[in-house]
């Protein structure tokens, strides 16, 4: 029977490709920057539309296949997003389908360890011991933790199973560790989920503030396009504002060093300066913006009750005035290091009106204990000066993995959502209860844990089965050893969806063999709104399967058949249409799966056809109320975009006598995640093989540390042996150190604290305080 | 002044507010002069962009180096014909081993052998009617000592500029003795030239094969008319080379886990 449906599918392969390899090849060379390389001839294989998986920007790829495999890939001169180009992360990417350790058979834990099993047996298990766990211990005792890289039919399923299906709340993905800062951020000063502008925006600015992002390593072709927005007009600025000297610094116009953790002070200060210099872009303000104060003093998440309501306090543009008095440039220099006078100079960029700005932040200002705070104040400096939501005017929050921008948590998988608005709205629960066709009481009304406290549940025993897909927690999560040793207590059962043995597949009770990115039917987002399909262009090895079908194999165990009533063949599409009807109103309309599957990306809300590359902006958005003036911010009942009264409050733990470094953790161009993907692929493996201790040459003299030796990192969780490099590829300023954290050899986690920001559930798995040991013995004397 | 006090103690808070608010309305009376933005640059902007005040690191900062005379994409002369067309044999030829400093292959006049003037050509490129060739572009012209490294042919040396004398400009490159300049003296051979590891794909971005000690920056060999045939890339319009082309690293072996992997040691955190 497999080699039936195998056949029938190369079939349908041959069917599909002849239509789109005519659009494929289109002379769409001609409507982009890129100049088409005319004599060059490829061979003539079948190239297929797909977004790459490996960040968040989701570039355009065509991968050829030939044989039933992968064989190729370029950038798709098609898709807007890259404009025919990738990065090295691409281009390798579909070798990383094809390595020798690939999981392609179910694995159950015996008491020699994990052994080959048939794939139904291992379906058979799951279902029974989520029922059994269920029975015994409660439906709030089971869990789902999925991915950031899970598509979105992926996200869908977990959602439908576990809040309506099973209907426990526990539903949680790595997304809580890439990108809820980004969305609470976007949902306090705006009053809804998804960037605002597009990746156009680049290619109509004229100075781009990359704030604490070394953009040239995690976001390359959309640095590519910031640089060729420079070469086109040389008076265009790229600003670097960082706490170590990066890639980034060289190729920007000014790179301006500042302490980690100083970025609310900074942010502040600018706005301050804004003010004071008059700047303040009053027509837009009176008219679209409210001011707003929160809570503060909401502490760092290191307990479970900690995250925070916000309340939003009616404040005043005379009350933010007086709010950001102190905050004077010498305060932000006194406290970031940044001088005075640049923080002025940033002021004029922002307070220029000649002049479109775009600011672009990642990892370094959401993984963090205010991480919510930092995306409002860069959203308030936008506001203040009214460059916003138009094009070149833009604030953009980069979220690192193809669905943690924008789509795994509208299709409801973090705990307090739904695939449309949240589980504690009755309204909500009950569009969510009729399109699913389960009784209204199913969905359970209160959200339980976020990332964080969902595996502290685990190490309490709360919580007693976990399935985990499409992540690699045992590597990402701070804290780590606590949870590794939580997973692997007794009485906890572990399920892991994975494509290659991991440290968390390390942990499991059951491994299922995962079909990957290309093996199976899919839509990934990107952080621009996009959803962009790709079709199943080569078999999965041995028995792998989607996440997506595996659920639906365990749901129709439990019986719950009913809730999934489709066909392997189509289960994407059908799903996708009742994804859709979630969205059936303007401000989130989605397209049309046939649209989906013709189009390189669709960018949503769409409104007759038409994308919405601008949204609030009344000239482009058709949710917008044009009566309302040029803009329309309709995410908040008021249609006004709220600037917060946020202060700088101290991090939770801050170097000390005792620990007296600040390590940050980041990644490189190589390598995705925690590697696993990348690391298979012998050119980013050979470039970047294993992880490395960035260090300043002053510190390495002082501390007696040769390049290359061996030392012990050692924070208040724990410690790890690494090896120093100076003068490598970035350049840590005094008593500052950076790891990259793909490598599951130095889990670096283990050193992190597991602090989260209290509004929005997300860790801080970027910064914490530790001190550098030599090894004796391993250095000579 | 920890805000942490700021938000904790009230006298604090207060005494700190009214000393911010002192502070704010001297600066604010200081400040406030224009009110339209004008295009400042601070004071600082004037030094180094990069903040250390170190030399940038090369590996990294190089390749964004840019030098108008560099950059084919800017508009340079209708291509000539050029009287030593470069490949990489005549471009091996005159480097010992790979990552040598290329030797000169020309004469020098009294002034360039002792001046060095050597960048008023190699900084920049272009057409040389001297030599009727497209000039080699140096990616490292501020290191002004060039002849510590390059070293010439003592004969062309001595040879007064401008030459006409075919048989010393074609000694400068041919010996008798094919593929050599001069005999040797010393039984040696140089390691491999690097080759380009066997690609997957012809789609994929070939690593970069040669170490970047004093070569950075790409497009000084890899772009212009004087860049070396085999080796000229298609697309130097791409400023940020290494976003898909990769320095090779080192020889790591394939990513290999350790033999616990999967076995019975579970949640094996040390």
């Amino acid at each position: 029977m497999r080699s039936v449906e195998r056949r029938e599918f190369l079939k349908g392969i041959a069917a599909v490709s002849a239509a789109t390899a005519g659009s494929a090849l289109a002379p769409t060379a001609l409507l982009c920057a890129t100049p088409s390389y005319a004599g060059e001839t490829e061979p003539p294989v079948d190239w297929r539309k797909a977004p790459c998986r490996m960040c968040g920007v989701g570039c355009g790829l065509l991968v050829a296949i030939e044989n039933g495999r992968a064989g190729a890939v370029k950038g798709d001169s098609a898709s807007t997003v890259g404009n025919g180009l990738a990065c090295a992360k691409g281009y390798y990417s579909v070798q990383a389908l094809y390595g020798r350790d690939r999981i392609s058979r179910a694995r159950i834990r015996r008491d020699s360890g994990l052994a080959d099993a048939p794939i139904s047996e291992a379906l058979d298990l799951v279902a029974q011991r989520l029922r059994e766990t269920i029975r015994q211990h409660g439906k709030d005792s089971v869990a789902i933790y999925g991915s950031a890289q899970w598509t979105i039919p992926d996200a869908y399923v977990a959602s439908k199973l576990f809040k309506g299906g099973i209907g426990t709340n526990n539903v949680e993905s790595s997304s809580r560790l890439y990108a809820a800062s980004t969305m609470t951020g976007l949902e306090t000063s705006f009053g809804l989920d998804g960037s605002i502008g597009s990746y156009e925006d680049v290619d109509h600015a004229d100075a781009f503030i990359l704030w604490d992002i070394n953009l040239a390593e995690t976001d390359p072709v959309l640095f590519s396009r910031m640089l060729d927005r420079r070469r086109r007009d040389r008076s265009v600025r790229i600003v670097d504002l960082t706490t170590r000297t990066t890639r980034t610094s060289y190729a920007s116009d000014r790179s301006l060093l500042h302490a980690p953790h100083s970025g609310l002070t900074i942010a502040n200060a600018i706005a301050r300066e804004i003010v004071a210099r008059g700047w303040v872009n009053r027509h837009f303000v009176d008219r679209h913006v409210a001011f707003k104060r929160g809570k503060t003093g909401i502490g760092h998440g290191l307990t479970d009750d900690a995250l925070v309501a916000d309340g939003a306090i009616a404040s005043s543009l005379d009350e933010y005035k007086s709010f950001l008095s102190p905050y004077t440039a010498e305060r932000a220099q006194q406290l970031s290091g940044l001088g005075a006078d640049d923080v002025r100079w940033l002021a004029t960029l922002y307070g220029d009106r000649a002049r479109k700005v775009m600011t672009v932040w990642g990892a370094e200002a959401n993984r963090h204990s205010r991480g919510t705070w930092q995306n409002n104040l860069l959203y308030n400096i936008h506001l203040l000066v009214g460059k916003i939501a138009t094009p070149g005017n833009a604030a953009l929050s980069l979220t690192g993995q193809p669905s943690g921008g924008s789509s795994v948590h509208d299709a409801g998988t973090l705990t307090h959502t739904l695939p449309r608005g949240v589980v504690a709205s009755a309204s909500d629960r009950r569009r969510a209860a009729a399109i699913w066709g389960v009784a209204e009481d199913v969905i359970a009304p209160r959200p339980t844990r976020t990332a964080l406290p969902l595996f502290r549940a685990l190490d309490r025993g709360d919580i007693r089965f976990l399935w985990i897909q499409a992540t690699n927690p045992m590597v990402s999560l701070p804290n780590l050893a606590r949870y590794r040793r939580a997973a692997a207590k007794e009485g906890r059962f572990v399920v892991v969806s994975e494509a290659y043995p991991t440290p968390t597949s390390d942990v499991a009770d059951v491994v299922l063999p995962a079909a990957m990115w290309l093996e199976r039917e899919g839509v990934f987002a990107n952080v621009e709104r996009p959803a962009q399909h790709f079709d199943q262009l080569v078999p999965p090895p041995g028995e792998a399967m989607s996440d997506a079908w595996q659920m639906i194999e365990v749901a129709r165990r439990m019986g719950l058949s009913r809730l999934f009533p489709w066909d392997r063949r189509d289960h994407v599409a059908r799903i996708w249409e009742e994804y859709r009807r979630f969205h059936d109103q303007p401000r989130s309309a989605l397209p049309a799966f046939s649209d989906l599957r013709e189009r390189r990306g669709v960018v949503w809300p769409i409104a007759g056809g038409r994308e919405t590359k601008w949204r609030y902006n009344t000239a482009r958005d058709a949710a917008a109320d044009r009566a309302r003036g040029d803009f329309d911010f309709y995410g908040h009942a008021d249609h006004k975009a709220w600037i917060w009264l946020r202060p700088h409050e101290p991090p939770a733990e801050s170097p000390d006598r005792a620990f007296p470094f600040w390590l940050t953790v980041g990644a490189v161009l190589e390598h995705s995640g925690a590697g696993a993907m990348t690391r298979r692929i012998p050119t980013l493996h050979r470039s970047v093989p294993r992880a490395y201790l960035e260090m300043n040459r002053e510190d390495a003299r002082r501390l007696g540390i040769a390049n290359r030796e061996v030392v012990r990192l050692v924070s208040r969780r724990g410690s790890l042996e690494i090896e120093a490099r100076i003068d490598y590829r970035s350049r840590p300023p005094r008593g500052q150190l950076f790891v990259p954290s793909f490598d599951e050899g130095v889990p670096v986690g283990q050193l992190m604290l597991d602090a989260f920001c209290p509004l929005s559930g997300q860790p801080d798995t970027t910064i914490c305080a530790v001190r550098v040991e030599r090894v004796r013995g391993r250095n000579g004397p | 002044m920890s805000s942490r006090a700021h938000a904790s103690s009230g006298v604090g808070q207060r005494l700190f507010l009214i000393a911010s608010a002192v502070v704010a309305i001297a600066a604010l009376v200081v400040a406030f002069g224009p009110t339209a933005a004008k295009r400042v640059e601070p004071a600082t902007a004037a030094a180094s962009p990069f903040p250390t005040g170190e030399p940038p690191l090369a590996a990294e900062a190089d390749v964004f180096r840019t030098n108008a005379g560099v950059l084919a994409i800017d508009p340079g002369p209708a291509p000539r014909r050029s009287a030593h067309p470069r490949t990489l044999a005549t471009w091996r030829n005159l480097r010992a081993f790979p990552g040598a400093p290329p030797r000169i292959p020309h004469g020098l006049t009294p002034d360039e052998f002792q001046n060095g003037s050597c960048n008023t050509c190699h900084e920049r490129g272009g057409y040389s009617q001297r030599f009727g060739a497209y000039v080699p572009i140096t990616p490292h012209p501020e290191m002004g000592a060039c002849l510590q490294c390059h070293v010439g042919d003592g004969q062309l040396m001595a040879i007064a500029l401008p030459s006409t004398d075919p048989s010393a400009r074609c000694r400068q490159c041919h010996t008798p003795e094919a593929g050599r300049w001069t005999e040797s003296t010393v039984d040696w051979r140089p390691i491999a030239w690097p080759r380009l590891p066997r690609r997957a794909a012809a789609s994929e971005p070939p690593p970069i094969p040669h170490t970047l000690e004093f070569r950075a920056n790409c497009l000084s060999c890899h772009a212009a008319p004087a860049a070396v045939a085999e080796i000229r890339t298609t697309h130097p319009e791409r400023a940020d080379c290494k976003q898909c082309h990769l320095p090779a690293g080192e020889e790591a072996g394939e990513f290999a886990r350790p033999a616990r992997a999967g076995g019975a040691h579970r949640g094996g955190a040390s």
